[in-house]
């Protein structure tokens, strides 16, 4: 009985059910060759290096490149140490890299990444150099144009990058405890704290404000020995500069040690009238104390002339980014101030220099000690710069350009830098020398709103200068800061709900939902300069010798892809410069050029 | 004894010791406690059901977790008055009646609801004599009747793979033949023997088992066996082992479950389509659970249920080789140290005592570190460390077997140390070690899962359970079912292995006899 009719029922429920299922074949007629993850020896093997933090964006990428016919093999790295490894060893084709304008102006978001010869640069390319250069020298208003053609050149020409997306700049604030006004959140520059306050006013001189950051080895306290993650942050809120930078990366004098700045006629020379309300701080018995010693235009002079100098320390970070600095004076004649007129403008310097202060200046002394603001006598730095480069100011507000003490540092620096001997000398600034232990030796001596006591590899803990600024609004409200360590984004969000710490800076994408349906914090959100971006590998592999190559991959991202994924919370980019400098320029993914490319590519092979 | 004489003999006793008496008269029932483990896990089940029928924040009731909820609750039910009725034949009459049995069928139809606790009871139920082979034969159907049903969710998806109709009719085909043989083993094989005829039946019954159907398989073998062989001793040992096997529920539970993600990972092959599980889909992010998408979508808009199902492919595999790569190497080293004793067994020993003091997954992640994350590096990274185990293991039982007097006939018969260890000690020490084998699979998957979840297995993008888990601890509080999924399918596959391992060894170990 069954079996009679087994075989018509079968074949009736095939035919029916061939009728209305769709197969992938189908689906996929007349469209790209399907890729069933199988290896194709005719394929183009790329080999795609990162680290295991940035796994989603490889991992879009990834399937970008396999969807259009590449073969991937993936280079993971679980640190960016083993990841700089295999990047100086060349073991990939394309590495996922990113970049962060720390200083907000064009010139550095791309001198020391694409020019010949730069920090970070592996590429050589003359035509970019020279538009690199002319345009430092431009005023905003022309770069415009010259940057549009560099990043043509770029990534249209020679597809040197491709680049992924900006990222925004995100912190979740516990707003039960912080005053939410109090807690800024900007561009570029770090999180000043001296300006926060918590929410009961009378907590401010007792309870200590809880931050955190993830890595707990400090490069350097020396603020020219490190420009990164670790102590950026950290030294931004330690040694004060001669400018700062707004929320919108705009240069500006508050909250600085000058009281006002001006540019010269001629883009060249640069003015800046100095604060006479701000000693060093040091620390005593683990108690920050006002060392007495005023912060002045000797040591402006001596900070700006280490920076510059690439072998005024054994090890230096930063140099590059104070190249161009010539001179560093003090003035003492006051009526040279009064014959330059400033940039741009028919104001003399002096009278630049003088707004909206209460006194007029009387007179220009050299001696730090002499200066005093009510009786109208004070310091001016004069910069000069190699070339016409406006940009000068933004380095100058960058960390590394943080103010140190002549005194101090020089009785610490004592070796003799070419014959530096790591074992032995201890350099100022040295995380060692401020760590708990045997070796605790804390000297030193920070111009900025406090002063790191002490750490270990849990939390760093600071107190505020008591000489910084006393009786204005930059005199840091609250008197205790402590930074946790806590290395991994899930436990720091947990803590910041657990009121363990009061701030978290850099909350993950996937974490916005919940950081938004949490009544007692709240997210602030800005566009920021850091853009992601992909890396050609240019020694020895086949996308450097390829343009065709390096063009069939740039064509076959989809930026949109990435937006999607990251839920809108990213926005595209051109080049390193896309959040700085409107080019106008767009890259958008076109499947059939990427396929024209590779063919062409394939054909040369 | 008569009834009334009995009931009598039971009023006279105490009322405690009646209540005894009837527990341990049930007790001796094997029906009866499947029958309570069925009713107690299905009412657990339709509870699971019950509390994700209502969503609480919009306060309504989701259609389709109700439903199930309501066809849970009915099996529930009848199985919980089946109980009943079965309590009361045995305390009355010592055994089930027929038209008890008969109710079983109704309990059959469970099998539409994937309730697999209710249809084995029911099973069970339905014949009062059953054999191994019975017992093979409708684990086989069971297993070929859900990789049909969890294949053809695929329906529901915009398209499926290319060999996905043929496979689905071949698997049907199956099925159907493989219905028909378990109607005739029900009638024709009992404990002792089966018509020889049925071993026609058997060649093509072993065939199905490409399908990664095993029972079909082991059934085949009893066949064969029972159809063929004359030897009767080998026969009442197959007989002995199996029906402890399959006596015991959990341990047969067990075995479904590793053989259907066996099974379902080579049809996955044919009926699933890898890109799903692969290719990123930036229109379906972070999907809740769908009939498209029945386990939901994660991050990259991969099927998670895709994804899950070829999961199981690299679990199972490295499971298995890296139980087995050790249990090899490490039995014939503990074999040969047994067997010699001595200077070989101290050398052999004492160089894997080294080894032993490595912690295993300190070994593994040193292993993998060192020449790099993939699948091979990965086996041979969890096999190296549990050498020791499987050598102490054998060395121990060769110690015990090597002296027993067939050993020693072996000797006097002039055969060879290696024939003797290979022919004689090895097969007579084995028991242990499969049991041994079969708890550590768990482990095994386990290790490989913790691997990936600390991203030192395999590529984050290939559907592996403890990458999918580590994706979805990510999205813990928003979207929880990531993690649930996949952490579920981690502890019923190393359930399974635990209860299977324990019903081995409660069948192979002659101390408990």
């Amino acid at each position: 009985m069954l079996k009679r009719f087994l075989v018509p029922i079968v074949l009736v429920v095939v035919l029916v059910m061939s009728g209305c299922v769709k197969t992938k074949s189908d689906v996929e007629e007349g469209a790209k060759p399907g890729n069933d993850g199988k290896k194709d020896l005719s394929k183009v093997q790329v080999e795609l290096l990162g680290m295991s933090s940035g796994e989603s964006d490889l991992n879009i990428v990834r399937d970008q490149l396999v969807k259009n016919g590449f073969d991937v093999k993936l280079n993971l790295q679980p640190d960016y140490g083993s990841f700089k490894a295999q990047q100086d060893a060349g073991n990939y084709d394309i590495a996922l890299s990113g970049w962060t304008t720390v200083t907000g102006n064009p010139d550095y978001a791309v001198r020391s990444l694409f020019k010949t010869g730069g920090d970070y640069s592996i590429m050589s390319d003359s035509e970019i150099d020279s538009l690199i250069d002319q345009a430092g020298t431009e005023t905003p208003d022309e770069y415009q144009a010259t940057y549009k053609k560099f990043e043509e050149r770029l990534v249209f020409d020679k597809a040197y990058i491709v680049p992924l997306y900006t990222s925004y700049k995100t912190q979740a604030v516990n707003k039960d405890i912080l005053n939410l006004d109090s807690v800024r959140l900007s561009k570029s520059r770090s999180l000043p704290w001296e300006e926060i306050e918590f929410n009961d006013a009378s907590k401010n001189a007792t309870d200590p404000l809880v931050l955190s950051q993830s890595m707990s080895t400090l490069t350097s306290l020396d603020p020219i020995k490190g420009n990164d993650g670790s102590i950026n942050i950290i030294n931004t809120n330690m040694h004060v500069r001669l400018v700062n930078l707004t929320d919108d990366d705009q240069i500006t004098s508050e909250g600085s040690l000058s009281l006002n700045h001006s540019i010269a006629e001629g883009n060249s020379e640069y003015y800046f009238l100095l604060r006479d309300d701000i000693n060093f701080a040091k620390v005593d018995s683990k108690k920050a104390v006002d060392s007495g010693e005023r912060v002045g235009a000797d040591d402006v002079i001596f900070t700006l002339n280490r920076a510059k100098d690439k072998d005024s320390v054994p090890d230096h970070r930063t140099y590059t980014l104070h190249e161009h600095i010539k001179d560093i004076e003090v003035i003492t004649d006051l009526g040279s101030l009064e014959t330059i007129k400033q940039s741009g403008s028919d104001e003399t310097v002096k009278a630049a220099l003088e707004k909206g202060l209460g006194n007029t200046i009387n007179s220009l002394v050299d001696d730090k000690t002499k200066a005093n603001s009510e009786e109208g006598m004070y310091q001016v730095v004069k910069i000069t710069t190699t070339e016409p480069f406006p940009q000068v100011l933004n380095y100058l507000a960058h960390q590394s350009a943080g103010i140190v003490s002549k005194k101090q540092v020089e009785s610490i620096n004592t070796f003799d830098v070419a014959s530096f001997d790591v074992n032995k000398d201890i350099p100022y600034g040295d995380q060692n020398t401020v760590t708990e232990g045997s070796q605790y030796n804390n000297t030193l001596y920070t111009s900025g709103p406090y002063i790191l006591i002490s750490k270990n590899d849990y939390e760093a803990e600071f107190q505020k200068n008591p000489g910084y600024m006393t009786g204005t609004k930059h005199e840091p409200k609250i008197s205790n800061v402590t930074m946790r360590f806590i290395k991994d984004p899930d436990s720091t969000l947990a803590a910041l709900r657990n009121n363990e710490i009061h701030l978290f800076y850099a909350v993950p994408e996937t974490k916005y939902d919940v950081v938004e349906s949490d009544s007692k914090l709240s997210l602030q959100s800005i566009e920021s300069n850091a853009v992601s971006y992909l890396l050609f590998n240019t020694k020895n592999r086949e996308v450097s010798e390829s343009e065709d190559l390096r063009k069939a991959i740039l064509y076959t991202i989809n930026q949109d892809d990435f937006i999607s994924f990251y839920k809108g919370n990213k926005t595209k980019a051109f080049s390193t410069l896309s959040p700085i400098v409107k080019t106008g320029n767009e890259l958008v993914a076109d499947p059939a050029k990427a396929k024209e490319f590779l063919n062409k590519y394939q054909e040369t092979k | 004894m008569t009834q009334i004489e009995m009931e009598n003999k039971q009023a006279l006793k105490p009322k405690s010791q009646m209540k005894s008496d009837h527990k341990k008269i049930l007790k001796l029932s094997p029906e009866y406690t499947q029958s309570s483990f069925a009713w107690i896990t299905s009412l657990a089940l339709t509870i699971v059901f019950l509390l994700n029928c209502f969503d609480f924040s919009t306060k309504t009731i989701k259609p389709f977790a109700f439903s199930a909820f309501l066809a849970y609750s009915l099996f529930t039910l009848i199985q919980i008055g089946l109980t009943v009725a079965i309590r009361k034949d045995i305390l009355t009459s010592g055994t089930i009646r027929k038209t008890t049995r008969k109710l079983g069928f109704i309990q059959l139809l469970g099998v539409f609801t994937g309730n697999v606790f209710v249809v084995s009871f029911a099973f069970n139920v339905i014949k009062e004599k059953k054999t191994p082979e019975y017992m093979f034969a409708v684990y086989m159907v069971m297993t070929q009747f859900f990789i049909i049903a969890i294949s053809s969710l695929n329906l529901f998806k915009p398209y499926v793979s290319n060999t996905f109709l043929l496979a689905m009719t071949l698997l049907v085909a199956i099925l159907v033949f493989q219905l028909a043989a378990t109607l005739l083993v029900a009638k024709h094989v009992t404990n002792q023997s089966t018509k020889r005829w049925m071993t026609w039946i058997a060649i093509p019954l072993i065939l199905t088992a490409a399908t990664g159907n095993l029972f079909a398989l082991i059934l085949g073998y009893g066949l064969l066996m029972k159809g063929r062989s004359n030897d009767l001793s080998r026969i009442d040992k197959w007989d002995t082992m199996w029906g402890k096997i399959t006596r015991n529920t959990t341990a047969t539970l067990g075995l479904f479950f590793i053989i259907f993600m066996f099974s379902i990972s080579v049809c996955s092959n044919f009926t699933f389509d890898y890109s799903m599980a692969v290719e990123n889909n930036y229109s379906a992010l972070l999907q809740p659970p769908s009939i498209s998408y029945p386990l939901g979508t994660d991050d990259f808009g991969r099927d998670l249920f895709t994804r899950i199902i070829f999961g199981a492919r690299i679990s199972l595999v490295v499971g298995f080789i890296s139980t087995i790569i050790p249990a090899v190497v490490g039995g014939a080293l503990g074999a040969i140290a047994g067997y010699y004793g001595h200077r070989t067994d101290n050398i052999v020993m004492r160089l894997l005592d080294v080894l032993y003091a490595v912690p295993g997954i300190l070994l593994a992640i040193a292993i993998i570190a060192a020449f790099g994350a993939n699948i091979t590096n990965l086996i041979i990274a969890l096999s190296v460390g549990s050498i020791p185990t499987y050598a102490r293991t054998m060395r121990a039982n060769v110690l015990m077997v090597s002296n027993y007097q067939f050993v020693e006939s072996a000797r006097a018969l002039g055969s060879s140390d290696l024939s003797i260890i290979f022919r004689q000690v090895i097969p007579n020490s084995l028991a242990p070690m499969i049991v041994k084998a079969t708890l550590t699979i768990g482990g095994a998957v386990i290790a490989t899962s913790s691997l990936s979840y600390l991203g030192l297995g395999v590529e984050p993008h290939i559907p592996e359970w403890g990458n999918i888990l580590k994706l979805g601890s990510t999205y813990l509080e928003t979207h929880s079912y990531l993690a649930i999924y996949p952490g579920l399918a981690i502890i019923a596959l190393v359930l399974s292995f635990n209860f299977l391992g324990d019903g081995l060894r409660d069948a192979m170990d002659p101390k408990l006899d």
